[in-house]
């Protein structure tokens, strides 16, 4: 009986039968089934939840390794888990004023920010980098994109009214068009795969090698 | 939104002909991995070009290091066809001897792919006789937060130096650090772009880059299995259709007529 | 035999320090000493505005957060400027949040709008309502299209939202607006189950969304787009209420001048010593 529910089989029909859950109910009108899609929701939010709580247990056993073999920069790790404990206090205090807030507001918040904003940086020295005219095709990318960067500067368009038409065609036509052309591209690639899937022709989703298959 | 054509009952207004699309997609699908006639493939450069980073690292003794992406959803589809590709990669660097490093992380939902990746990386050194060389600790779940998950990667790539950065999967905004990072330590990077915003920049900071579906249809293209890669037929069909969609819907629309419109409705 | 030591190598291989270093002063000096340069307002930006400014008080707003913390900076002046302008018409607003990190963006909110909304005596329960994170999936989005209340039923301090003007909200057909503020955690989910149905929608998105998103107001699913923080800026300009997007564009503007800058050295230096190197 073991042997049925661990074997491919039984992964396919656990597949299959999730796959019809969420198709049947998006083209066809049963009631009964939306109604089972809103239990769903439920079971995949405390899934979600508990998918947390393994994260911090698995935090705590790969910090505590660190720090008890004394590796390198284990201060570090040592600091996470104090940073994991307080959090949890101050959230059992009240989240939407005291320390948690504060530390919402005053940590959490320009820490992502900065994590966010050092983008340009990297984008700056890869522009340097690879923005290069090595070629006819490298050239007229280049082109593009120094209308579009030099229209993206908020003054330009101020100062050069007449800049303004030539950067919209080339982002409403030129990437808009690569836009939906990738947008067809992947979905069609999304769906066969996933018919690969269902058909179990991609063993490796299912945790198998050819070897095993 | 336009009016469509007509409405079936039971079926929700203007989804029948996506069902009929999709229904006739898995036949269609079907029908050529059952034929089993191997399709023309162009060659896909990133694709070809995991071994020769694998044997670049092996060569340097350096490590590679191979992420499946944050899986924002779980198990989506970029996330489920990068698993296929990093038991690929995974095998050949126990072939060739090489560390494999895989840092995971990213979103919630990336815990629930890790223990898949874990047993992806196990399975393939089990396979090569090199079981003894798995290591769970180098395939270290670093934070559930993306950006943190990002802090933790970059280290990874500064103190381990890697030879060559495989980056497959669903990467979002991290992946323009990763690979800013990986190009600045020497490594040779392959990306997937995933994220339409993504591409031209991915496309000027990577080695190699995966365009859209070359990311979904790598593992088929890298099994060799003559049915997975029959199944890009009828992607190559679908995407005729859509081309006559497109033209006929233009010639349509300027000739003042919205059947297309309507059509695509329904 | 050493290789030469010249300008064009030196612009060819500029350091990445050097680089950051002038980024970091260009952007950093102008947020010090601002010099409130012209800004032109898009056409994006009026159409965005008009269908604001069209709401009235009868109308309901699904005001969605679909941001974690780390883009919100970039469309924070998009998010305080459009929930200003909802306040000022009298519309009803509902904040919901996708991310559990946008659930810490109402309270930073209100307390930046207090005056406007003392002003126009905005008040809890009467004129809006916050949800807290209710949208932690598709199934949620479309569930929530289908049968609103049969998906939330509190708002994010656990009070019942029952004789509130959410009340009158039952599916799709009943909000006015939804208004998405979004760094795309969620936002395609919004596509499928609202805006393909015909519920208005508007979206403020960053900057790396804006191409992927057009076709979307083009098709008339978006009324209208705010791109990123310069479309807050523009904004602010056109409800004349300066904040964190107009205080930005002089480093905006800097910065992007920067870039350019830099690729085009670069690209003197791939020409006077790149190609020279590869053609000797």
């Amino acid at each position: 009986m073991s042997a049925f529910f661990r074997s491919r089989e039984a992964m396919l029909i656990v597949m299959v039968i999730s796959f019809l859950i969420v198709f049947i109910p998006y083209f066809f009108n049963v009631p009964a089934l939306e109604e089972f899609s809103t239990t769903w929701i439920t079971i995949a939010a405390i899934v979600n939840a508990f998918t947390l709580v393994l994260a911090v247990y698995s935090q705590f056993r790969r910090g505590i390794y660190f720090i008890r073999t004394g590796k390198r920069a284990w201060g570090f790790k040592l600091w996470m888990l104090i940073g994991i404990i307080l959090m949890i206090i101050f959230a059992t205090m009240g989240m939407e004023k005291g320390p948690y807030s504060w530390a919402m507001q005053a940590i959490i918040t320009p820490l992502s920010s900065v994590n966010y904003g050092i983008l340009a940086f990297y984008l700056s020295s890869t522009c340097a980098r690879a923005f290069r005219a090595r070629n006819l095709k490298a050239f007229a990318l280049l082109v593009a994109g120094f209308i579009v960067l030099f229209y993206q500067a908020p003054l330009t368009g101020a100062i050069i009214p007449g800049i303004e038409p030539v950067a919209r065609y080339f982002t409403e036509t030129f990437a808009m068009a690569f836009a939906r052309v990738f947008a067809i591209s992947v979905t069609l690639g999304a769906i066969v795969f996933g018919i690969r899937v269902l058909l179990g022709k991609e063993p490796m989703v299912l945790g198998f090698t050819r070897e095993e298959r | 939104m336009s009016s469509p054509l007509f409405t079936i009952p039971g079926i929700i207004e203007g989804r029948f002909l996506g069902l009929l699309l999709n229904v006739i997609l898995v036949l269609l699908v079907i029908y050529y991995m059952r034929e089993g006639r191997l399709p023309y493939m162009r060659r896909v450069a990133g694709l070809d070009a995991i071994e020769e980073a694998v044997g670049r690292s092996a060569e340097m003794g350096r490590p590679v290091v191979c992420s499946y992406g944050i899986a924002w959803d779980g198990f989506d589809y970029w996330t489920v066809a990068a698993l296929a590709v990093l038991g690929y990669v995974a095998r050949l660097c126990a072939r060739t001897g090489t560390r494999l490093i895989v840092p995971t992380g990213g979103s919630d939902g990336s815990l629930i792919v890790r223990p898949v990746a874990v047993e992806t990386v196990r399975t393939a050194y089990l396979l090569e006789g090199k079981e003894e060389e798995f290591d769970e600790k180098d395939l270290p779940f670093l934070s559930g937060q993306q950006y943190a998950y990002t802090g933790g990667y970059i280290g990874i790539l500064q103190r381990a130096r890697p030879g060559a950065v495989i980056m497959l999967g669903s990467h979002y905004s991290e992946a323009m650090n990763i690979t800013e990072t990986a190009n600045a330590v020497g490594a040779l990077t392959i990306t997937t772009g995933c994220y339409a915003s993504n591409l031209a920049c991915l496309a000027c900071a990577s080695d190699y880059i995966l365009i859209g579906e070359e990311g979904t249809a790598a593992g088929a293209y890298l099994s060799e299995d003559p049915a997975q890669r029959a199944s890009f037929r009828a992607q190559d069909i679908y995407k005729w259709i859509a081309l006559a969609f497109l033209i006929l819907g233009l010639i349509a629309i300027n000739a003042g007529s919205d059947f297309f419109v309507r059509l695509l409705a329904t | 035999m050493s290789e030469e030591r010249n300008i064009f190598r030196m612009l060819a291989e500029i350091d990445r320090r050097i680089i950051y270093l002038l980024l970091f002063i260009v952007v950093t000096v102008p947020i010090l000493r601002p010099i409130a340069m012209p800004l032109a307002v898009s056409p994006d930006t009026k159409q965005y505005y008009k269908v604001l400014n069209s709401l009235g008080p009868d109308d309901t707003v699904l005001f969605v957060l679909d941001t974690e913390f780390s883009g919100y900076m970039e469309i924070q002046s998009g998010v305080l400027a459009s929930a200003r302008l909802i306040i000022e018409k009298g519309a009803k607003m509902a904040i919901a949040c996708s991310h559990p990190e946008a659930t810490g963006i109402p309270p930073m909110m209100f307390s930046y709008l207090r005056d406007v909304m003392e002003k126009y005596d905005y008040k809890y329960g009467e004129d809006y309502v916050v949800l807290g994170y209710i949208f932690p999936n598709e199934a949620a989005v479309a569930s929530s299209a289908q049968d609103f209340h049969g998906v939330v039923k509190e708002d994010w301090r656990g009070r019942p939202i029952k004789g509130t003007f959410l009340d009158g909200i039952h599916d799709w057909k009943d909000w006015s607006l939804i208004a998405i503020f979004s760094t795309g955690v969620r936002s395609d989910a919004f596509i499928r189950h609202y805006g393909l149905r015909g519920t208005p929608m508007v979206i403020n998105c960053i900057g790396v969304m804006i191409p992927t998103t057009k076709p979307y107001v083009d098709t008339g699913i978006f009324k209208a787009l705010l791109p990123s923080m310069r479309g807050g800026a523009e904004l602010e300009k056109l409800i004349n209420a300066p904040g964190p997007g107009l205080a930005a564009m002089d480093c905006f503007t800097f910065g992007h001048y920067l870039v350019i800058f830099f690729i085009i050295i670069a690209n003197i230096g791939y020409f006077g010593y790149v190609r020279r190197r590869a053609e000797r």
